[in-house]
């Protein structure tokens, strides 16, 4: 198996106080990881190291054996949703995502067709604070996919959807992993998260306390019921 | 390139930018428009009336006086993007940071360029209307117009360049956005009215330096003889623009993005 995404020890300090606390972790390509951990773990800290946003105190974090900020062109190679923010509210979708092809060289031709795989053609031209929070998680996703990359990191990409949204987002998520990408996403869903990775990665404190296959970490009981058990029933 | 032609799109999609230029031009026009008759209902006030070419000059010279919205929309490019979150989006697509602000910077002088230019204009066109009022006013300087012009290009690349490097010190757009103004309101006309030696080198005194106006009221304590000459004045307020930059550069290096 090759390695997509790789932690080397990592470190991400505030103070004396270590968000994320000398981690060391690898995520394979071609499979759906699943990044667990309680509130304040330190999960979407490490993945705004990965994507170069946070600079660590110490240790690595790479993808593909680089930096993210060292990839040629890492729209192309990557694709992140950290949050619903990220657009301009006054902007429409279409206007946003216009900003970001332009940025990375991709054709506008592109926007729409990433607007029509998330189904927000319709709501293409509307300002994007008008959209709901389900709508501008897709709009994050179709950002995401704009460059057509190999590997996804989404953090929390199921947060504030309804039932449908979140059905929706697992089939997305499928058809993506199934084109052979590699994706990490992170996630408090532990019954959704279960339907859908292959492997997770469960950190707690900063520190890594379980990685493999989503079987072998379940050993038997639910992704939740061992998440607990991991966590010491620290799931808020 | 295509850095630039996504912050040009940034810049002409936002509706608030348009209405910044808007607010230039009415300023401009505005400033000049009703100076002629300020002037010349205010003769013993200013120690100076159209009749003199020195009134005439400072009218025309009134022009330049939307140089305030070059510097907002300089920061609006910068701190905006704090407060829409925006900035993970940029410095996702493009991760070298150095070169988002390279380009952001000369977005923000080519934008500080167009709104001076076009409120200028609008501003001497304004003036000539309101000269037009007083056919017994002296004829301007042969040069106001030029320097005046020069020194919208130049004060508009400026503080366009000094507006990001504001956006990326503060974030936090309000407060950037208050701070420039207090300071380009209240704090350097009080410096260069006490302490016209040092004020000269602040931007305000630069920009007057840089139309080589030939003013002097005792009335106002005004005398623009005290001022840098143009060449020098937009040498400094070029090397302002120099400072700064380099200081935006370097801040936007060392901090996370949040």
């Amino acid at each position: 198996m090759t390695i997509a995404i790789a932690f080397g020890d990592l470190v991400k300090s505030y103070g004396k106080f270590n968000a994320v606390d000398h981690l060391s972790a690898e995520v394979q390509q071609g499979r759906i990881t699943g990044f667990l951990g309680p509130n304040g773990a330190g999960k979407s800290t490490t993945l705004r190291c990965l994507v170069g946003l946070a600079d660590p105190s110490s240790g690595s974090a790479e993808i593909f054996g680089k930096k993210y900020r060292d990839l040629d062109n890492p729209l192309s190679r990557v694709g992140t949703v950290l949050d619903s923010r990220g657009f301009h509210g006054a902007l429409s979708g279409k206007a946003n995502l216009k900003v970001v092809a332009a940025a990375a060289g991709i054709p506008d031709a592109r926007v729409d067709e990433v607007l029509q795989m998330v189904e927000l053609t319709e709501a293409a031209d509307r300002k994007m604070k008008k959209y709901s929070l389900g709508m501008k998680q897709r709009l994050a996703l179709a950002g995401a996919i704009l460059g057509d990359p190999e590997v996804l990191i989404l953090d929390e990409p199921a947060n504030g959807l309804d039932p449908a949204g979140i059905a929706w987002l697992r089939k997305f998520l499928r058809s993506l992993a199934s084109g052979g990408r590699t994706i990490l996403v992170s996630s408090h869903q532990l019954a959704e998260m279960q339907n859908t990775v292959d492997d997770v990665l469960i950190i707690n404190k900063g520190r890594l306390i379980a990685e493999g296959p989503k079987e072998q970490v379940m050993g038997g009981d639910t992704l939740e019921e061992a998440f607990l058990k991991l966590t010491g029933g620290a799931l808020s | 390139m295509s850095l630039l032609k996504s912050e040009w799109r940034k810049l002409i999609y936002v509706r608030a930018h348009w209405g910044l230029l808007i607010a230039a031009v009415l300023l401009s026009a505005l400033g000049t428009g009703v100076t002629p008759l300020i002037l010349e209902n205010s003769r013993e006030t200013f120690g100076f009336g159209l009749d003199q070419q020195q009134a005439v000059d400072s009218v025309y010279a009134n022009a330049i006086s939307g140089y305030i919205f070059a510097i907002i929309i300089g920061i609006m490019l910068m701190a905006g993007e704090f407060r829409h979150g925006t900035a993970v989006a940029t410095f996702l697509t493009a991760p070298k940071r150095g070169t988002v602000l390279a380009n952001k910077l000369g977005m923000a002088a080519i934008a500080g360029i167009l709104v001076m230019v076009i409120s200028t204009g609008a501003g001497i066109i304004a003036g000539l209307v309101g000269m037009s009022f007083y056919p017994d006013a002296a004829e301007p300087s042969s040069e106001i117009f030029l320097n005046t012009m020069v020194a919208a290009v130049v004060s508009g690349a400026v503080l366009g360049i000094i507006g990001v490097a504001l956006g990326t010190l503060i974030r936090n757009q309000m407060l950037a956005i208050v701070g420039a103004l207090i300071y380009l309101f209240v704090i350097d006309p009080i410096l260069l009215l006490l302490w016209p030696d040092a004020g000269k080198f602040l931007p305000s005194g630069l920009i007057t330096g840089m139309m080589a106006l030939d003013i002097n009221s005792p009335e106002l304590g005004f005398d623009t003889s005290n001022y840098l000459p143009a060449l020098s004045a937009t040498l400094v307020l070029l090397g302002y623009g120099v400072v700064f930059a380099a200081t935006a550069i370097a801040t936007s290096l060392r901090r996370d993005v949040e």
